[in-house]
């Protein structure tokens, strides 16, 4: 299949894309490459300058942590649909704090986060439901991670 | 001669040296006859043997943390109210085996105690104790599971209540619907006049329990007497629970008032409440063993839900802090008793205003709610 | 129409359900670091062959001299003459537990409490969400579906633990899928040895699809990811009336009159563990209750 085509199929297959006028799919659709990797490889590594934004489209990426006696920490999985990266829409630290890795050979659609942000400062109707979108996302994250750090799971304390 | 045996409901008056009579009647029947009698300045609930024993001439002074039994001018023998007793130690003992076990060869095996459960004859229950008995029966008797420590020493009991002619300033029974006369669940009932006491029959027991003694006339006078002077308690009776009906509800769509850290703050978590009440029925296991390992008893013991360890789980308790044990006590007690056993858990002895000793009064603090959402 | 939360007889209608039969260990699986299935035989043989339980019940095991421990049984109820306990090794009684070998006794009372009523679902998609020890009294369910396959519609096990290492029952999960059932498992963290889910139990809602009418959620787990998992099913429009969780109190008598277990106006170990949870839903938010 021609990689135009694949894109487009690609990106149709995601609910949230389904919500958007032509014109503002074509304007993303522009701007998204797809990318291919083998398990194990690293998407992008902690401290990379890497803009993307990433959406699984199959596979499993692995948000990690790297400390120096604990190793690599897994701390958060992507399935199909879930975005990675997101912090290039909000780009409040140059670099990435976290790598991705891909647990199993994935195939992910890669937004240009510069680009993206043109796109949103330019056109503040998507923009607008960009932000929404990824407010949504980094809400949920959160929610995750609060789990997360609540230990619940946690051995109590003996008697 | 032995009278003729009288109906329930029936109603005779016996000069009150019969009582005499009638205690060692129960006796050479077998009873154990327990009645109030003064120990450490105080009503207790212990054998009796006549009616020397009881407090003859005591009234009991009661009010938010103060007990007094003062010497009256009055002869009578159950004027004063009940102290920290009650009859529920009796019933639901402080402590009882629940089994043994041993381990021969290996193997476990559990021996259920066999025990001598005494007969008691309960006399002077008054009404609010009576009531307390009630609530009870429907605690440890019920139709998924019978107690069978409860259900053995309750089937054998007599109990000669006596209906309450000078309730103190701590009861409010009349609130509660239980009081100040008794009107059922005994099997003899007594009104003390200054002469006689007026006796009613509740039961066959009771009927066969008078069959020696002389009997004398109810007589219209003395009914009236009677009537009189249980209209009069009833209206000497102060404190109120106003509105009773809407209490469950009302506290039960208030459990996050911030009331709760108000009331819940005087309370010091002593359990005095819990040991006093009549109907509080919590209890826990102890496990002891002897050193050799091979031979262990497994007890009840009562518990109570301010008690720390009551709500502990593994990792932590889940009622930490004093406010969320009292505002388990007083929402157990008069509303959430009733969706577990179709009434209130209260009886309105008074008992736990007597004896908390930070002055907390459970009628005071359901008005303050009352108050708070009105 | 609600189901009701069915209770199921006691299996022996004794006087005394305050002194315990006696049960032989039969056979001891470890499951993770601090969690172990012990596997009980009644030594009585009356008793062995009259005893029944429910999935969700919970029996008070005893070891003479230390105590008694509330604890769900994870095992097939249909083959109630074997009864397995998964034991989470965290007080005094059940680290004395921990110590006994096969061929020795504990004592057991029960089984008590009400149980996941899951025979009043046939038809409906099921989705059990499990949390850490949380799967035990679910395992019973399982079994239960596995042999009535036919009964129930798409079943999912959403399942998570701290780590990889604490997950539960890992060697049943391949049987679990060969009987169209969906196994979703995620760990809090996990090192790069882990090839599965990184994330929490709510999270694996946003991964697969519910039919918000026709689905059931059974739930057991630490009561924060409970809370959680109700949030995630009402999100989907599952009703109140189709959520049941289990809970946990302090638990003496297993029978409703120490008063330890209680929960508002309930008794844990006789009103539940299992609840619907529109009946909790007045309480379950309020706290320190």
């Amino acid at each position: 299949m021609d990689p135009q085509n694949e894109l487009v199929d690609a990106l149709q297959a995601i609910p949230w894309f389904q919500e958007l006028s032509d014109e503002h799919f074509q304007k993303i659709c522009a701007i998204t490459h797809l990318v291919r990797v083998d398990k194990d490889t690293t998407i992008f590594a902690e401290g990379e300058q890497d803009e993307n934004l990433y959406i699984v489209l199959e596979g499993r990426v692995a948000i990690e942590i790297y400390s120096p006696v604990r190793g690599r920490i897994r701390i958060f999985t992507a399935e199909p649909l879930d975005v990675v990266g997101w912090s290039s829409v909000t780009p409040v630290v140059r670099q990435r704090t976290a790598s991705a890795r891909a647990v199993l050979d994935s195939r992910l659609a890669a937004i240009d986060g510069l680009a993206l942000r043109q796109l949103c400062d330019d056109d503040c109707e998507l923009g607008y439901k960009i932000m929404r979108r990824i407010a949504n996302v980094v809400a949920a994250r959160l929610m995750v991670t609060r789990l997360q750090l609540l230990d619940v799971f946690g051995h109590p304390e003996k008697d | 001669m032995a009278n003729a045996r009288l109906d329930i409901g029936a109603k005779v008056a016996i000069k009150k040296p019969q009582l005499n009579i009638l205690i060692a009647f129960l006796q050479d029947s077998g009873y154990l006859t327990i009645g109030p009698r003064v120990r450490d300045n105080a009503v207790t609930y212990a054998p009796i043997d006549t009616l020397e024993d009881l407090p003859r001439g005591y009234d009991s002074e009661q009010e938010r943390a103060h007990y007094r039994l003062i010497r009256a001018d009055h002869q009578r023998y159950f004027d004063a109210a009940p102290g920290s007793d009650s009859w529920k130690k009796f019933l639901f003992p402080p402590r009882s085996r629940l089994f043994e076990a041993c381990r021969e060869n290996g193997r476990w095996r559990t021996n259920l105690p066999a025990e001598q459960v005494p007969q008691y004859a309960f006399i002077g229950v008054r009404p609010c104790d009576l009531a307390a008995i009630r609530v009870q029966d429907h605690v440890f008797m019920r139709q998924d599971f019978v107690d069978p420590i409860y259900k053995a020493r309750r089937e054998k009991i007599l109990i000669l209540a006596v209906s309450c002619t000078h309730p103190n300033s701590t009861c409010f029974c009349t609130s509660m619907g239980t009081g100040p006369k008794a009107t059922s669940g005994f099997d003899l009932s007594l009104t003390e006049l200054e002469d006689v006491f007026l006796v009613e029959v509740g039961s066959e027991a009771g009927s066969g329990a008078l069959q020696s003694l002389e009997l004398d006339h109810a007589t219209a006078y003395r009914l009236q007497l009677a009537e009189t002077a249980l209209q009069k308690a009833e209206r000497s009776i102060q404190r109120r629970i106003e509105n009773i009906e809407a209490v469950p509800e009302l506290l039960h769509n208030n459990l996050e008032h911030p009331l709760w850290d108000e009331v819940g703050s005087h309370c010091l978590s002593c359990t005095n409440c819990t040991q006093v009440c009549p109907t509080c029925f919590c209890w826990d296991v102890e496990d002891l063993d002897d050193l050799s390992g091979d031979k262990t008893r497994r007890e009840r013991i009562w518990d109570s839900c301010f008690n720390p360890s009551y709500s502990y789980i593994a990792g932590g308790n889940t009622r930490p802090t004093t406010k969320s044990r009292y505002r388990q006590w007083l929402t157990h007690k008069v509303s959430t008793w009733i969706n577990q056993f179709g009434e209130s858990g209260c009886v309105g002895c008074g008992r736990c205003i007597t004896w908390c000793p930070a002055k907390i009064d459970i009628t005071a603090d359901i008005k303050k709610f009352q108050e708070a959402t009105a | 129409m609600k189901p009701s939360i069915p209770v199921p007889a006691a299996a022996h209608q004794e006087d005394y359900l305050l002194s315990p039969y006696w049960a032989e260990i039969t056979e001891i699986v470890p499951e993770t670091d601090d969690t172990t299935t012990f596997w009980l035989e009644l030594t009585d043989k009356e008793l062995r062959d009259s005893y029944k339980f429910a999935a969700g019940q919970f029996n008070m095991l005893y070891l003479p001299g230390y105590g008694e421990a509330a604890l769900s049984i994870s095992s097939d109820p249909e083959r109630p003459e074997r009864i397995g306990h998964t034991i989470r090794f965290v007080g005094n009684v059940t680290h004395a537990i921990r110590r006994l070998r096969v061929g020795q006794t504990l004592g057991l009372r029960g089984p008590f409490g009400t149980a996941w009523p899951i025979a009043a679902y046939q038809g409906s998609d099921v989705a059990i969400a499990a949390g850490g020890i949380g799967l035990a009294p679910l395992r019973p369910v399982i079994y239960h579906i596995i042999n009535h396959r036919q009964d129930y519609g798409n079943v999912t096990i959403l399942y998570g633990a701290r780590t990889p290492s604490d997950l539960l029952y890992t060697s049943e999960y391949a049987e679990w899928e060969e009987n169209d059932i969906r196994v979703m498992v995620t760990v809090d963290r996990a090192d790069e040895s882990w090839q599965g889910q990184v994330g929490v139990v709510p999270m694996l809602f946003y991964r697969c699809r519910f039919d918000d009418q026709k689905t059931v959620v059974f739930s057991c787990g630490p009561e924060i990811m409970m809370r959680f998992v109700v949030f995630e099913g009402l999100a989907r429009r599952i009703s109140t009336d189709r959520i049941y969780l289990s809970l946990e109190r302090n638990m003496k008598c297993g029978q409703g009159f120490c008063g330890h277990c209680q929960y508002g106006p309930y008794f844990i170990c006789k009103d539940g563990p299992v609840y619907r949870f529109d009946q909790l839903e007045p309480y379950f938010n309020l706290e320190d209750l």
